[in-house]
């Protein structure tokens, strides 16, 4: 079954079609969202998200491009929608922790780091580390930064799934990458892991 | 080279995105110095985390909760996208009725304030001057 006959079959609902799509795609979408939420529980749910629009919207799809290509824009743009309403969500409860004179989870976490030696850096930690610095970059970076790494995905096919020029792209993955290593730096130089 | 542009190219230097010329200097570099290498082991690492956890394994529950939301009633997204035109709307209107009522009733206590003679003030400033603490303590003794 090829991509037209796929979305044909979704978009006359043949749940048959759906499936073989999810089993097709459902990698590449998960890990997708991982890449910009750093959750499991929240990629898998955000997936989920990604294929009941495609379920609910194939009648909207023109076949300009493939479908992968549009399975990557959907996941991303959920994604970023799901950390902005989390970062959102932690404002308000830092608000909220600071008028009922609770502990900032934030500070806490970074207390206990820096009480550790050099060589007692976890794993967890590690991550933590890398996740925070991803979080840091600004949208576009991070998303082109996420398919280049997460989904080693050339820079012609991130700049189709973004709208943007070719130059665009390794203008946004070259800053990224200066900014992560920025972050690195500073991290390294204060010992914070 | 100084430590700092070392540090500046390292993400790239892992990369093999630089030009040979460039590649050379910093192995050089990194022969000599150990903080340096320290920090390109602490850049590898981290940036190795990215290997480690893409392509993570997807529960074997996936396909049946997916399914069970698609036999969700998909009716209620009119109601929802309702809800979050109408709320913006609503806490607007408030918004713009607690500005104005604050501005009218601004208006009217600054009025009421010029129109009203600062007697008060007056009679505590005439109450020391027919009353002074001095015959105060005379009618004491």
């Amino acid at each position: 079954m090829d991509e037209s006959e796929l979305i044909k079959g979704i978009q006359q609902g043949d749940r048959k079609a759906f499936r073989l799509l999810v089993e097709t795609y459902q990698r590449m979408v998960v890990n997708t969202c991982f890449g910009i939420v750093h959750s499991m529980a929240d990629a898998e749910d955000l997936a989920q998200d990604v294929f009941l629009e495609i379920f609910r919207t194939a009648g909207n799809f023109r076949g300009d491009s493939k479908i992968s290509t549009w399975l990557y824009r959907i996941a991303t743009n959920r994604s970023l929608n799901f950390v902005r309403n989390k970062k959102r969500k932690g404002f308000f409860q830092s608000l909220e922790e600071t008028f009922t004179g609770g502990k900032n989870r934030n500070s806490e976490i970074s207390e206990n780091r820096s009480d550790q030696p050099d060589h007692n850096i976890t794993d967890s930690q590690r991550k933590d580390l890398l996740h925070r610095a991803i979080d840091q970059l600004p949208e576009k970076q991070r998303i082109a930064f996420t398919l280049n790494k997460y989904e080693d995905l050339p820079y012609q096919q991130i700049a189709e799934i973004m709208e943007i020029s070719l130059a665009s792209v390794e203008s946004l993955i070259h800053r990224a990458k200066k900014n992560l290593q920025e972050q690195l730096l500073d991290c390294y130089k204060k010992k914070c892991v | 080279m100084k430590h700092e542009s070392i540090h500046k190219d390292l993400i790239f230097y892992l990369d093999n995105e630089l030009p040979e010329e460039k590649r050379t200097a910093i192995e050089n570099h990194l022969e000599g110095c150990a903080d340096c290498r320290s920090f390109l082991v602490f850049i590898k690492e981290e940036m190795q985390i990215i290997e480690k956890e893409k392509n993570p394994e997807a529960s074997p529950y996936f396909f049946a909760r997916l399914y069970a939301r698609l036999d969700e009633r998909p009716e209620f997204m009119p109601q929802g996208l309702w809800i979050r035109l109408a709320q913006p709307a609503f806490f607007s209107m408030l918004l713009i009725a607690g500005i104005y009522g604050g501005l009218r009733l601004g208006s009217n206590a600054s009025s009421g304030i010029i129109n009203q003679e600062p007697a008060s003030t007056i009679q505590l400033m005439n109450d020391f001057e027919a009353e002074p603490i001095e015959s105060f303590l005379l009618d004491e003794l």
